[in-house]
């Protein structure tokens, strides 16, 4: 079932000329993790605006095309500290906000919470007052915040931006997990080298239009490490002139030596 | 010589929340330091004290020769040039242009020396294309950017930067190392936030890692990103790049792209050669 479906979207922000999102088509499936790669100011930001239905709907512009959703969103924005309610002085009521806006039972906000605090390895700073929280910390307290309203489709901006090693890792797990359960999850990321592990589907962005889809092997081509978008360790191969095709992570560079 | 940086047995709590713990380390001018450690080490809480926006509860610490204590935040701006994690927050002005020549023209240090270091600041970050729009019209990646090129407009003798790489693309991300090196090899200090640790490789040189608070490791960034057994307790994962070298036992085990480049050539023409 798809969760998302652009049919050749063209996007522009108020006041601009020159369109942000050029024809896009692209669907995301429950189940899927669908990752939008590219320069700054390729569109991908754009992209899950429109897809959370908040450009135009919100902070107005023109879309032009259909955008069709079959699930609510949540999205996460680059910002996270932007995404704090201001209402609750616990991490707990922080991510209890947007349930309780939705109008659910106690039990069931209660419920939810305490999952998705589980979830983000946030169950110790759950009475913490969100203020004192480290920048990562509260990140994670924004993906919390967003799950815990159970979105059927999960949109992430740099999601992995404010985290540590460990933190990162644990999203990424996290993200699997809840393409596993049968949400549809759609992300840019400058973090390249996540993506093997983590993508089922790359697609990379080219000044606001659809330059390639494929698996995550895209990112070893040499048309995507010549643009800056192929993952490191191919990037090293490509640089070092060696003959392609390049590995995509360190695995495959063993691998391959063997 | 006298250090750019002194923290000198630095102790800091929030209320009753302790976040640094007797911190000791100093930077040299020219020297370029990675600080690293997990989310909620004080990494931070570091930046706001050489801002002078924290003071410590005990210890001191030293901007050059002066104690932030005696300091108020504009006076530590002659010498300290600060991009903090959420850069969004320090842009006020109606253009990026505006918001970089905000800090020299407060200085106080002359129209046209403003202009000149504006003008340097905005070029070594690409951005004066963008210097004529306002800085929350640009994407959040781009703020930082606008930042970072204020904090360099200052020109201080030492460059304090809270994750400055956060959703930069690759060809920005290498334009941010080219213009830190650039200044560094003027001898300004730096002293680098950051979990982008290909970026720390790429860019700087030692790693000063912090655990809870107190110092953990203090040592060339060379010899810690190329040990993972090192890497792991500190809750610091290695880059690819440098776990590319040692898994292929690299000579020379090379953190930076190019070196590793080069590295994997060498050894691919000596596997050719008959």
């Amino acid at each position: 079932m798809k969760s998302l479906t652009l049919d050749h979207a063209s996007y522009w922000y108020a006041a601009t000329d020159s369109s942000a999102l050029r024809a896009v088509s692209l669907d995301v499936a429950q189940g899927e993790v669908v990752a939008l790669v590219g320069a700054l100011g390729a569109g991908a930001s754009t992209l899950l605006l429109v897809a959370a239905d908040l450009a135009p709907r919100v902070i107005g512009g023109r879309l032009e095309g259909s955008v069709s959703r079959h699930d609510r969103s949540g999205i996460v924005l680059p910002t996270p500290w932007t995404q704090v309610s201001g209402m609750a002085f616990t991490v707990w009521d922080e991510v209890a906000f947007g349930p309780a806006n939705l109008g659910w039972p106690a039990h069931e906000i209660a419920r939810q919470v305490d999952r998705a605090l589980e979830r983000l390895e946030l169950v110790p700073l759950a009475s913490r007052d969100p203020a004192t929280l480290s920048g990562g910390e509260l990140q994670r307290v924004i993906i919390a915040a967003i799950l815990a309203m159970d979105p059927g489709l999960v949109l992430f901006d740099e999601p992995a931006a404010e985290l540590d090693a460990e933190g990162a890792a644990l999203l990424w797990r996290l993200i699997r997990l809840l393409a596993k359960e049968g949400k549809a999850i759609l992300l840019a990321t400058s973090a390249l080298d996540a993506l093997p592990d983590v993508a089922d589907r790359v697609v990379w962005l080219e000044d606001g239009a659809v330059r390639a889809v494929g698996t995550p092997d895209l990112l070893a081509e040499g048309a995507a490490c010549d643009a800056g978008l192929g993952t490191s360790v191919a990037t090293v191969w490509r640089t070092g002139g060696l003959p392609a095709p390049y590995p995509l992570t360190v695995a495959h560079a063993v691998r391959g030596r063997r | 010589m006298i250090p750019a940086l002194r923290l000198d047995d630095v102790s800091f709590s929030y209320g009753t929340v302790p976040v640094l713990e007797r911190l000791s380390f100093s930077v040299a001018p020219g020297e370029r330091v990675a600080l690293l450690g997990k989310n909620g080490a004080g990494k931070s809480t570091v930046v706001r004290l050489i801002a002078g926006l924290q003071r410590p509860s005990e210890g001191t610490v030293w901007v050059g020769d002066w104690d932030t204590r005696d300091c108020v935040p504009e006076q530590l701006a002659w010498r300290v040039g600060s991009v903090f994690q959420h850069a969004d927050q320090q842009l006020f002005a109606r253009t990026v242009r505006d918001d970089v020549s905000f800090g020299p023209r407060a200085l106080g240090v002359g129209e046209r020396e403003v202009e000149r270091r504006t003008d340097r600041a905005l070029e070594d970050l690409d951005l004066t294309a963008h210097a004529e729009q306002h800085p929350y019209d640009l994407p959040p990646a781009w703020r930082k950017i606008a930042a970072l090129a204020g904090a360099l407009a200052l020109e201080p003798a030492l460059l304090v930067l809270d994750e400055p790489t956060v959703g930069l693309d690759r060809a920005l991300r290498t334009r941010v190392t080219r213009a830190l090196l650039d200044r560094s090899a003027g001898s300004v200090a730096l002293l680098v936030i950051t979990h982008d640790l290909t970026f720390a490789a790429e860019t700087l040189e030692r790693g000063v890692v912090l655990d809870r608070g107190s110092l953990a490791c203090d040592e060339s960034l060379t010899g810690l990103l190329g040990d993972v057994t090192r890497l792991e307790p500190l809750g610091l994962a290695p880059p690819p790049v440098a776990a590319l070298s040692a898994a292929l036992d690299l000579p020379g085990r090379p953190v930076r792209a190019a070196d590793a480049a080069a590295a994997l050539a060498r050894v691919a023409r000596g596997r050719l050669a008959p």
